[in-house]
């Protein structure tokens, strides 16, 4: 197959044993070194050290720490994007990546995580890149495996099968459509603060008087900029009244913004950069700096809940 | 309000812009600047409209200023003399005039010159506004290293909140409220200008107005901003600095404490801007 005619072929893995891991990943990168094409690894430690072992010794494949990378959604399609203009300007003409969103992602943030999984198919389809996203069946909750059922176009099998996914929608249907969010269980609590219509500067004060948490305070600052961007956004181009909502503990803290509009038009809001003029730069930017974003929609109107810390287990952790 | 009261840096002497609703309220804290200026053996001029007997009565409301007209350290100027009536004013030449005046005062014995100056009448249309905004900055600039100081007054119910913050912001102290940030000429360290306050979707369009106006080039080299009074800047404001970069052909360094400048900077790959972390 000519990797760069196609575009991004974006297939899941859903593998039960190392072997059969091993049985998909193994020829997908053996094939792309023997066509010269640059190919990519980033997965959690143990399996990485499993693929590299299984590889010939001197086979170039690079090698990603995925706790760097996929911190989070629209840094990893930034940092993913950068590296594949890179090797496109260096000559490659195909792009082979292995990849998987860390257990510890998934259990606390997957709703972003899918949001990335649909929003890649658009991101990096001008990249002549085949890419492997793997996700282990035994642990990997049925939510999650739903979702990444919709969002790869292929399903890659031992062998160097390779099919088309009949249950995959295309990312603006996925992206689009109703979504649940977990509340964050602190949201369970009464919230430190409450603010209708609040001007950014007294959203940031507030974020400010609220926060109980030890975190560093670049990591507070970060989280009263990104406040300050949504605040700002609700009150240009969404619908009033504008409620803010904070709650804080010693780890974390957490923040709604909610205003009755529709939310953002683009459905790749906050995974990629907008036009600067509409508003899709401020939530770019909070979805780089935060620890997780969460965005919903409802008859009520547009939620957007900035998390700074550690968010709170929202499912219990199948890796505990 | 973000600037909070009296915000800025310490100016040795200062350069203070007073909105009022009633000339009478100018008129009280125009004649304790002054008294103030007169208890440092400054040379003082009270500058507003009307005849200078009517303006002396209302400075002899606030003191015995008496000796003071007749010695001359006390001035008092009717509007109409002290600058032209419904021409825009040239700013630099404007400066010109208030340094030789400062340095009148050194000769004549005095500490400098403290002035207070009801300047509603001189920024009535845009033009005026325009080149009195600039004019306001170049001489904070001035006053940053002269023994002069001046309190500017101006009418809101006539301006509007949106022109008197205009004016406002080019000057290191303002009332509270009156404007989000200030662009000023008396940075602590050797930067081009200096920048208190806080830059969010209130100062989107007074920002870059401001930046336009102070007129920052340098004669080489980077434009150095000294931003350590900032207390917040968003990523529109951010890139409002790279628009006015990019128009001047050159790079501006904002040095400043915040953390969260130079991450939106690298995230948004702005080049011409850069933060030097104080």
């Amino acid at each position: 197959m000519n990797t760069a005619q196609r575009g991004y072929d974006h297939a899941a893995i859903r593998y039960a044993s190392d072997a059969e891991l091993l049985a998909v990943v193994v020829p997908f990168l053996n094939a792309g070194l023997t066509a010269g094409e640059p190919t990519i690894v980033s997965l959690e430690p143990d399996r990485a050290e499993l693929v590299r072992a299984a590889l010939p010794a001197s086979a170039g494949t690079h090698f990603l720490a995925t706790g760097d990378l996929y911190a989070r959604p629209a840094a990893a399609i930034k940092s993913y994007r950068d590296l594949m203009t890179g090797l496109v300007a260096d000559g490659a003409s195909g792009i082979r990546i292995v990849g998987e969103v860390p257990g510890a992602a998934i259990d606390t943030s997957w709703d972003w995580w899918a949001r990335y999984e649909a929003a890649v198919n658009h991101a990096y389809d001008e990249f002549p890149l085949r890419s492997m996203c793997a996700y282990d069946s035994r642990t990997t909750p049925p939510h999650v495996l739903e979702d990444v059922a919709r969002t790869h176009p292929f399903l890659a099998t031992p062998g160097g099968g390779h099919h088309p996914n009949a249950d995959y929608v295309d990312p603006l249907t996925f992206l689009t459509g109703p979504r649940p969010m977990t509340p964050s269980p602190i949201q369970r609590t009464a919230p430190l603060l409450e603010l209708t219509d609040p001007h950014p500067s007294a959203a940031r004060r507030a974020v400010l008087d609220a926060d109980k948490t030890g975190l560093p305070a670049a990591e507070i600052e970060n989280l009263v900029l990104a406040v300050s961007e949504i605040v700002t956004n609700a009150l240009r181009h969404g619908r009033p009244p504008v409620h803010l909502r904070i709650w804080a503990d010693t780890e974390h803290m957490v923040v709604t913004v909610h205003d009755a509009g529709p939310g953002p038009d683009d459905p790749f809001a906050g995974l990629l950069p907008a036009d600067r003029h509409v508003g899709g730069r401020g939530l770019w930017i909070t979805h780089q700096i935060c620890t997780h974003v969460a965005l919903h929609r409802d008859d009520t109107g547009f939620t957007v809940r900035l998390t700074a810390g550690l968010p709170s287990l929202g499912v219990r952790s199948p890796y505990e | 309000m973000p600037t909070g009261q009296e915000s800025g840096p310490p100016p040795a002497r200062g350069h203070v812009c007073r909105g009022y609703r009633q000339p009478q309220e100018f008129v009280v804290r125009a004649c304790e600047f002054l008294a103030e200026g007169l208890a440092a053996g400054e040379r003082v001029l009270y500058a507003a409209p009307g005849a200078p007997e009517v303006l002396a009565a209302q400075l002899r409301a606030a003191g015995p200023i008496d000796e003071g007209l007749r010695s001359g350290a006390v001035q008092i100027a009717s509007l109409d003399s002290t600058y032209t009536t419904g021409i825009v004013v040239d700013p630099a030449a404007q400066v010109r005039l208030y340094a030789a005046a400062t340095e009148e005062a050194l000769a004549a014995g005095y500490t400098g010159l403290r002035v207070a100056a009801d300047a509603t009448r001189l920024v009535r249309t845009p033009a005026q506004l325009d080149a009195f905004t600039r004019y306001e900055y170049l001489v904070d600039r001035y006053m940053a290293t002269h023994p002069m100081s001046a309190m500017c007054g101006y009418d809101r119910g006539e301006l509007g909140d949106d022109a008197v913050a205009q004016l406002a912001c080019m000057h290191p102290r303002a009332d509270e409220g009156s404007t989000p940030f200030h662009l000023h000429g008396h940075p602590r360290d050797d930067s081009a200008a200096a920048l208190d306050g806080e830059l969010d979707m209130v100062a989107h369009r007074l920002w870059p107005l401001a930046l336009e106006r102070a007129d920052l080039r340098p004669a080489e080299g980077p434009v150095a901003i000294d931003a350590r009074g900032l207390r917040f800047i968003d990523h529109r404001s951010l890139l409002a600095v790279a628009d006015y970069a990019e128009d001047h052909d050159t790079t501006v360094v904002l040095r400043t404490s915040l953390s969260t400048p130079a991450r939106v900077l690298e995230l948004l790959n702005v080049t011409n801007v850069r933060v030097e972390r104080v």
